[in-house]
């Protein structure tokens, strides 16, 4: 068996599973943001009246698409859910200017190896980094499987492996490679399929770099994305329980050395360039001389996948004693508190106002343009977004291009889609 | 012939050697500003049929209100007003990213003594910190102001506010303009021009003589002046282009003054303005504990770099009340800046505050909305239903002192108790 098998086989009791069997398994831990939190608090009570939240302590709320809310109606939702959390003594609930949901949930050491999370958001998966099996649901489903029961079922996943190998070109970041990896699948590629990351690039990454990867395994269609445990991940993840959560035990489940793949799919790194994902979908990834010199209006690096302590230096070291381009708004959204602290202290945020970006609270960023970053018609945005799907970001017809913080750097200074190969000192 | 500030600031605008109160003059602006409303202005100009500006250098444009876009519409309003400073070559143009319009001007040397100010917000007044007379229009008057230079106005009469004494720990200047709003009332200077004067003011920082002229113009006043002095020409003559140009305006010796007012600042204590005018203002001990469930420190009237500091300086070490959501929005860019460098950010951070990009923020109704029944502290210069989200829900007006403390105990405090 592999992880995935592995961890679904022990949290629903059975010594083996095979891919295409069905399971019910116990739940780890149900995280929600503050829109779905909203969404499953009202099929909850609404639909389950006299039903009860079996074990509270499982549930994460983090209040990450609005910073502070905009509107009237985003100022009563989420005042619902606080409500909705002291009534059912919801411990786990970071509030508004928390950061981006996974990061603040993993940095508070609310996940471990071996856990099951479900969550209600796609991205849910980029727990696989730490030797979770993680996947996203619906919102019924997180209410009438997660709330009430504390349990789920689940159709065992064939895993399809992708093996990383040669080292990257210079100014080629994981988030190209991760994007690659989409474009090269396609949005249907691995339909319910577990994808396993691994290989020797992999192994170079660390847990923070490797989670792009689970993090866009739905983006091809995944169930869930994993990479095999290994000695970085116990260091990683005892890292993040240690501080927080002294008494944690967990289990870390690795593949056997005989698991079985339905694909092993070979890619060599030293061969991808920066990738853009094209409007209109975060599929449509192509080489970055497909959108180079196309003008820019807003560039942000941002969320769980551009807000980074390591996406913040990224930033720092190429905007230092520099100006960015006068036609582009930067906007820079550290993906936690601890993230922001750590930047505001090393100076970096110092770097980047000075360089013209302008700092944003801790949160998902413009991530649907809830506070910020909604576009004009005929605007265009590059960011490391997870998504550019037509309308997420202001106008349908405005285009968002996405791409590595280094990229989305390079075309800051320049004021439009640059390669940051060209430029020589980043 | 005798005049105040006012007077001879409109007399040399309108071209004339001297005018009286009630006189109504055609006056030449030295600046207008226009924020947010930009575009609404820019349709203005398009509907009259004007193509031409009168002096392109005489406009300031700040996008501030809404900073960023968080709709499409805002997006396109904005993206109007960017098009307009670019199609007329508007040099004085900042951002989204650039802070509260009235901070920005000031800090970038475009606000001089005896400057005539007119723009679209309310709080205009607050250029008369730096001895200008500054006002507030609306949109369409601006759209007429860009295309003919001029716009006509009638000069004020004037009362004297005479500062005397020194504020104890834990009042500020915010305390002081709550006082005079609630014994003068939100009429109480209703379109006249009200000059401070006093021993107090030699000390009193630029910072504090922003939040006086800012909030003057809660008790109804049109224009508001802190005369010029060394503390002005050292704050201002780094600022300025033209250095030259710094020529302070003062009113006459024996200037004529429908009132004089004399307040002791050494009587004053910590004051708060309750729901729903900012007059309904009440000693701080009158409130304490009321419940709070969201605490703003910014706007043009406490967004700036002291304000920050004194909140930072009773907050260091401390946790906020965990039921309390503060929210922090530096005024400017470089208020911002200097905020980073000193820690003042790092500590408010620290303290549990959510802190903003700069600008306008939940002052104007930009991120911070609240639901039904919630309760805000906010160091603004409004409250009004409905101001800061839900009709149903209230917001009082405090010092950034008041607010820090109120914030760690989640609820309306005395920061004299932990001073």
């Amino acid at each position: 068996m592999n992880m995935v098998e592995k961890i679904l086989a022990r949290r629903s009791g059975q010594k083996s599973v095979a891919p295409g069997d069905v399971v019910v398994a116990d739940i780890d831990l149900m995280v929600m943001h503050d829109l779905s939190a909203n969404f499953v608090m009202k099929v909850f009570e609404n639909e389950m009246k006299g039903a009860s939240i079996r074990d509270p302590s499982k549930l994460v709320f983090a209040f990450d698409h609005n910073f502070a809310p905009a509107t009237r109606e985003a100022a009563e939702a989420l005042a619902a859910v606080r409500k909705f959390a002291a009534k059912h003594e919801v411990q786990h609930l970071f509030d508004s200017g928390c950061g981006s949901i996974h990061h603040v949930i993993m940095e508070a050491g609310l996940v471990a190896p071996g856990m099951i999370v479900i969550g209600c958001d796609s991205h849910t998966p980029i727990y696989g980094a730490l030797g979770a099996f993680a996947t996203g649901v619906g919102n019924n489903s997180m209410a009438a499987l997660g709330f009430a029961h504390g349990k789920c079922w689940f159709k065992v996943p064939e895993t399809i492996k992708i093996h990383f190998h040669g080292t990257p070109a210079r100014a080629v970041q994981p988030r190209d490679v991760s994007q690659f990896v989409v474009g090269k699948l396609g949005e249907d590629g691995a339909i319910y399929k577990a994808l396993e990351y691994a290989g020797p690039y992999i192994e170079s990454l660390d847990v923070n770099d490797r989670a792009l990867f689970p993090l866009q395994a739905i983006d091809v269609g995944g169930k869930c994305g994993f990479v095999n445990p290994d000695e970085k991940t116990l260091r990683h993840a005892q890292q993040l329980l240690g501080t927080r959560r002294a008494a944690a035990r967990f289990e870390l489940f690795q593949n056997d050395a005989d698991c079985r793949y339905a694909e092993v799919i070979d890619i060599d790194v030293s061969r991808i360039e920066p990738q853009v994902a094209c409007p209109p979908t975060v599929g449509n990834v192509k080489p970055i001389d497909a959108a180079v010199g196309t003008p820019i209006n807003v560039a942000e690096a941002g969320g769980s996948t551009g807000g980074r302590l390591s996406d913040i230096r990224t930033l720092a070291r190429c905007l230092a004693n520099r100006r960015i381009h006068p036609g582009v708004r930067l906007q820079v959204v550290p993906a936690s508190r601890d993230i922001y602290l750590a930047a505001l202290k090393e100076g970096l945020f110092e770097t980047l106002h000075t360089a013209g970006a302008n700092i944003f609270p801790p949160s998902a960023g413009s991530n649907q343009a809830f506070n910020m970053g909604a576009l004009a018609e005929d605007e265009v945005m590059i960011s490391t977004q997870a998504r550019n799907f037509p309308g997420r970001n202001g106008h349908p017809k405005a285009r968002h291009f996405l791409a590595s913080a280094l990229t989305v750097a390079a075309s800051a200074l320049t004021g439009k889609i640059t390669d940051p190969r060209t430029l020589e000192d980043l | 012939m005798s005049q105040t500030i006012a007077e001879k600031i409109l007399a040399a605008r309108a071209g004339l050697s001297h005018v009286t109160p009630g006189q109504i003059v055609d006056a030449y602006p030295d600046l207008v500003m226009s924020h947010t409303a930009t575009w609404r202005s820019v349709s203005v100009m398009k509907k009259i049929g004007a193509k031409r500006l009168y002096d392109p250098n005489r406009l300031a444009i700040v996008l501030d209100h809404i900073s960023p876009a968080k709709t499409e519409k805002y997006a396109a309003d904005q993206q109007t007003s960017r098009n307009f400073a670019r199609e007329y070559g508007i040099e004085k143009f900042y951002d989204v990213d650039a802070g509260i319009a009235h901070l920005v001007l000031m800090e970038h040397g475009h606000v001089k003594p005896g400057d005539l100010i007119v723009g679209t917000d309310s709080h205009c007044t607050i250029y008369g910190a730096l001895g200008a007379l500054g006002s507030g229009i609306g949109y369409t008057e601006v759209a007429s102001v860009w295309v003919t230079g001029k716009l006509w106005m009638k000069v004020p009469t004037t009362i004297k506010l005479t500062l005397s004494g020194r504020f104890a720990a834990g009042v500020s200047a915010k305390d002081l303009m709550l006082h005079l709003i609630g014994t003068l009332g939100a009429d109480g200077c209703g379109y006249k021009s009200v000059e401070f004067y006093g021993s107090a003011l030699p000390a009193m920082s630029i910072s504090e003589r922003m939040t006086m002229a800012n909030l003057a113009m809660e008790m109804g006043a049109k224009c508001v002046f802190v005369p010029p002095d060394d503390a002005t020409r050292e704050w201002l003559l780094p600022r300025l282009r033209d250095p030259a140009s710094y020529r302070p305006v003062l009113a006459d010796a024996d200037a004529s003054y429908e009132q004089s007012i004399d307040v002791d600042l050494s009587t004053l204590a910590p004051m708060v303005a309750c729901p729903h005018q900012v007059e309904n203002t009440k000693p701080v001990t009158e409130v304490l504990g009321t419940r709070i469930d969201q605490a703003f420190l910014g706007s043009c009237a406490n967004g700036k770099y002291e304000d920050l500091a004194v909140a930072a300086g009773i907050l260091k070490g401390r946790k906020i009340d965990p039921r309390v959501r503060l929210i922090v929005t530096p005024g400017s860019k470089q208020i911002m800046l200097e905020a980073m460098r000193t820690g003042v950010l790092a500590t408010l951070m620290e303290s549990g505050a959510l802190v903003t990009n700069p600008g306008c923020g939940a002052c104007a109704g930009d991120g911070g909305m609240m639901a039904d029944g919630e309760v805000s502290l906010s160091t603004a210069n409004r409250n009004f239903v409905g101001r800061m989200g839900s009709n149903k829900s209230s917001i009082y007006l405090a010092s950034p002192a008041t607010l820090a403390a109120s914030a760690l105990q989640g609820a309306i405090a005395d920061p004299r108790d932990l001073l």
